[in-house]
């Protein structure tokens, strides 16, 4: 008889929350705010990653995207950063030759989650949008959280350097502005050389993304850094509507057959 | 003058050093050569990261010698579902001509540029005009 008291107690106070929080999820202000809200949805990728060939070569117009984009976007380092970079620069070249055959690794296979920025490039994207986030979802496994609730950056003290850093962002019109800090302090030269590029700790992402027409995503992104840059670097992405395929699908479970591994700091291949 | 100095380092660096746009670097193979593979499936391997083909290759100037083994690489399950693919397209014992940018080592490897069929037909959709990796 006691067992059942408390279960019909539990169900009462149980059925009471459930309820109230449903209220409060579907209040007339949230179904409001939501309407306001942009429709990203679908799914969406680098638009230089159409037309690949099966081994997932980039087309002669996707070379050519890529190459202005990194020309135009190429970095103008303080002279301490400048060294640095000339230095990493040099480092590869000589790797290069020392044995062209087994081109030095400049990064570690891109498995699992690709830090922030490079979740730019590999893979299908989704955005979720909802009034108090936004998420971006990506096939290689990148989550992104842009807090959009009205709260700052957290304190400095409660910061350290993560794969995708702590981001805001508010809403302008239709267009989502997105501030980002604490990342892991370098930036993805990945365009250029496939190395990531280590910046100070006032590295600080400027991002505006807009859905530009039906079929297209803009992410208008810029990268100051007052120690490592004596000017913001700028640099236009645009992901593309996917329209044959309608699922979002792993593709980075490296363990299940990775066969390009690192080794003694270089790819190799294994063909067997 | 100092622009277009920036502009040569860039272009020079980005003629030698490897992309990371992918899963990993594809500066392994040598995107200005194609070999054709004439052969024989030994296994289709429909996996993560990457998707591959085990194939037998005779020596057409030795019919008598062992067939060598090429490991060929391709891209990612979903992406090549995308083109056309399916886990199925290729079975062991099926007859295929592969073309592909080949390994620099020299192992018998490469990256596949496309897969001509059992049916003569070319299998999934066909690559833009000049795909290669950066």
């Amino acid at each position: 008889m006691r067992v059942r008291v408390a279960l019909i107690e539990f169900f009462v106070v149980f059925g009471c929350v459930s309820f109230a929080a449903a209220q409060n999820l579907n209040s007339k202000a949230r179904v409001e705010a939501f309407a306001k809200l942009p429709d990203w949805s679908g799914m969406w990728e680098p638009d230089i990653f159409v037309g690949q060939a099966d081994g997932q070569q980039f087309s002669e117009e996707a070379l050519r995207k890529m190459k202005a984009r990194s020309e135009s976007m190429h970095p103008s380092f303080t002279p301490e950063y400048q060294a640095k970079y000339e230095a990493i620069r040099k480092s590869i070249e000589a790797a290069i030759a020392a044995d062209p055959v087994h081109p030095p690794a400049t990064h570690q296979p891109l498995c699992g989650s690709p830090p922030f920025p490079a979740t730019f490039t590999p893979g299908m994207f989704e955005w979720r949008i909802t009034p108090e986030e936004t998420t971006f979802i990506s096939t290689v496994g990148a989550v992104r959280h842009i807090y959009t609730d009205g709260r700052s950056h957290p304190p400095k003290d409660l910061l350290w350097p993560t794969l995708m850093g702590d981001s805001i962002g508010h809403w302008e019109g239709d267009t989502l502005v997105v501030d980002t800090i604490a990342t892991k302090r370098r930036i993805y030269m990945g365009e250029l050389t496939g190395f990531f590029m280590p910046m100070s700790d006032q590295l600080h992402f400027i991002e505006r993304i807009r859905m530009v027409n039906h079929d297209a995503i803009q992410i208008d992104y810029t990268v100051e850094d007052p120690i490592a840059l004596t000017k913001p670097i700028h640099a236009v992405y645009t992901q593309t509507r996917v329209t044959d395929f309608d699922r979002m699908l792993e593709e980075a479970d490296c363990e299940e057959n990775e066969r390009d591994p690192v080794v003694n700091g270089r790819f190799s291949t294994v063909t067997h | 003058m100092k622009r277009s100095v920036a502009a040569l380092t860039v272009v020079i660096f980005f003629s030698i050093a490897s992309s990371a746009l992918a899963h990993h670097s594809r500066a392994m193979f040598d995107q200005t050569k194609q070999v054709t593979l004439v052969g024989t499936v030994k296994e289709f391997q429909w996996t993560n990261p990457h998707c591959w083909i085990q194939v037998l290759v005779p020596d057409p100037n030795d019919p008598q010698a062992s067939p060598v083994e090429w490991g060929v690489e391709m891209g990612a399950p979903v992406e090549l579902m995308r083109k056309g693919w399916k886990p199925g397209s290729l079975n062991p014992g099926d007859k295929v001509t592969i073309i592909v940018n080949p390994l620099r080592d020299g192992q018998p490897g490469g990256l596949v540029v496309s897969v001509t069929g059992p049916d003569g037909k070319i299998i999934g959709h066909p690559a833009a005009p000049g795909s290669r990796a950066p």
